[in-house]
């Protein structure tokens, strides 16, 4: 009786901070996106134009869709390549091995760091003239001649997916070896006492029982491909040219360095609804798996 | 009996020949994923002249650091906003959050689990959604570059995460902890506090965790909202990228600051931050 006011009051905190700094922001982007309103002319939103900035983004403006192309040649490869080489750390990893574990506490470290002090690190180590990265590819790849990295566009965006999977990779490892570990130990067991090799065990045993794991681990690793951004603000800035413009990065630049609020509004908000499906599809799994 | 014991044999030497390789391949991972950390926090007590070196052998000074303290660098002033808006975005989420994750946890709501899903699922948005209105608003309010500002941009992220979280740890809890508390005459109220909080401080002390970790990092918000007065630690790395050029002495030594805690609290950071991301699914 009573708790049925008790309840809404012990969540009306949350929800008026929720409310303040997730929900009024986002359906006042929507209303600037469908505004023409630059915050260099005018500190109120100027005339409503309805749909006419998504129009022009989707249809007329090539430097927007060379920019989701930017982001989607950025989170493909991302999003695959560190899925698989965490798999790969998980299962050199697992165990109980002192190696093992101290080898795990220690990968937290690196995944703990500030994003904009890795993209400022990598910057700094990828630097030709005296980088500690290109020390380590003159001695390792032959007839490599100092590149500077940052300003080739396939070599930036390159560096830029490397550090965005060196970055993630050990989170996933981490959750990959708690699948593991849940994994029956008895079909492993016999199939190793069938003969079967490595391989063929983690292919034909234990990947049709990590399915599961593993497609939600794509799916927050596409989420986060999408999103990320503080890497390239602190390594490449977008560039060299726009080589590495993901729209997160177009989106803060038209809102923040040239002010044209209503049509970043608009841009974010059409990234905002792939997020969205994304996040869906996200709810659907972990409500599956509980239920 | 005998092919039996020869595949026994077989995997037995398979896995002793597996050993030394399987080691190798550990060191190789460690050390790509330390070298980096160990070689920013290197450059920091480099002297200068070997900054711009792959020197691995150097006299460690700390005119870096003292430099990096002074004009126009300012370490100090970073350090101090970075503190306090940390300090005041757990002192603000936590308990809010907490009282959040008990509703959620013990009461019936309309569509059941759909509040705290929506809840995660917002922070699937990219941040520059949200930065945009909030910048906005602060410029009308005359907030920009004030920490405040900067506190409640990071409670859109820290709030969501720890309700997440300790409500995980409820959840494992047993609801007749409290119902005893009550028969005793205890309001429910106080029951939580007494009874639950108690029990659910591992929980807490995760999410707080977690919550000290993302807010001490956070870059995005505090790069659109700061200009010079709240400037934080990660944005600060910016100011060191100067016409002249980068400079790494003094983006090394902000980077040691921006590292300290997380190692001074590893052992923290590994037990509570790895167990909130997995029950909170991440920023």
């Amino acid at each position: 009786m009573k708790d049925r006011y008790l309840k809404y009051m012990l969540l009306a905190p949350a929800l008026l901070i929720c409310a303040a700094t997730l929900f009024y922001p986002l359906v006042q982007s929507l209303n600037y996106s469908l505004h023409d309103w630059s915050l260099a002319r005018a500190p109120e939103p100027e005339a409503f134009i309805g749909w006419a900035n998504y129009v022009d983004l989707l249809w007329y403006d090539p430097e927007f869709l060379g920019s989701a192309w930017v982001t989607l040649v950025f989170t493909v490869p991302s999003v695959l390549l560190t899925i698989g080489i965490a798999m790969g750390m998980a299962l050199l990893l697992a165990g109980d091995g002192r190696l093992q574990i101290n080898a795990r506490t220690l990968l937290v470290i690196p995944f703990a760091m500030s994003p904009a002090l890795i993209g400022i690190s990598w910057r700094f180590m990828l630097n030709p003239e005296f980088g500690a990265v290109d020390a380590v590819l003159k001695a390792l790849v032959p007839g490599w001649s100092g590149a500077p990295v940052l300003a080739d566009p396939t070599l930036a965006m390159m560096a830029l997916i490397a550090v965005d999977v060196w970055h993630w990779a050990p989170y996933f490892m981490l959750t990959f070896v708690g699948a593991l570990a849940a994994l029956p130990q008895d079909t492993l067991d016999a199939a190793q006492v069938d003969g079967a090799g490595g391989m063929r065990i983690f292919f034909e045993i234990m990947l049709p029982q990590l399915k599961p794991v593993l497609a939600i681990a794509i799916l927050l690793k596409t989420i986060f491909s999408l999103k990320m951004l503080d890497q390239v603000v602190t390594m490449t800035a977008g560039g060299p040219g726009t080589a590495t413009d993901t729209l997160p990065h177009m989106v803060y630049s038209t809102a923040f360095r040239f002010y044209d609020i209503g049509y970043a509004s608009a841009m974010a908000w059409l990234l905002a609804v792939v997020m969205m499906a994304l996040a869906l599809l996200y709810s659907r799994f972990v409500m599956g798996r509980s239920a | 009996m005998m092919s039996q014991s020869l595949t026994v044999s077989a995997s037995s030497r398979k896995l002793r020949r597996s050993l030394p390789w399987r080691g190798i391949a550990i060191w190789v991972i460690a050390a790509l994923w330390i070298a980096p950390v160990v070689w920013i926090i290197a450059t920091a007590f480099k002297p200068r002249a070997d900054v711009y070196s792959l020197a691995v052998l150097f006299t460690p000074t700390l005119d870096s650091l003292l430099s990096a303290f002074d004009s126009p660098y300012l370490l100090g002033a970073r350090l101090l906003n970075s503190l306090l808006v940390t300090a005041g975005t757990l002192v603000m989420a936590i308990p809010v959050a907490t009282l959040a994750a008990y509703a959620f946890s013990r009461f019936r709501f309309p569509g059941g689990q759909v509040g705290p899903l929506l809840l995660l699922a917002t922070q699937f948005l990219p941040p520059v959604i949200i930065v945009i209105p909030l910048f906005v608003v602060f410029r009308h309010l005359d907030m920009l570059d004030t920490p405040w500002a900067l506190m409640i941009a990071n409670l859109s992220f820290v709030v969501p995460y720890a309700t997440w979280m300790i409500k995980a740890f409820f959840d494992a809890l047993p609801p007749d902890m409290e119902e005893a508390a009550q028969i005793d005459g205890a309001s429910r109220l106080r029951a939580m506090w007494d009874v639950v909080v108690p029990v659910a401080l591992p929980g807490i002390a995760t999410a707080s965790i977690f919550c000290f970790v993302v807010s001490w990092n956070e870059f995005f918000y505090a790069l659109v909202l700061t200009r010079e007065n709240a400037v934080t630690l990660p944005v600060a790395l910016m100011s060191a990228r100067t016409e002249q050029g980068d400079a790494w002495d003094i983006m090394a030594s902000m980077g040691l600051f921006i590292i300290a805690p997380m190692l001074l609290i590893s052992r923290f950071v590994q037990r509570y931050f790895v167990r909130g991301l997995v029950t909170g699914a991440i920023r």
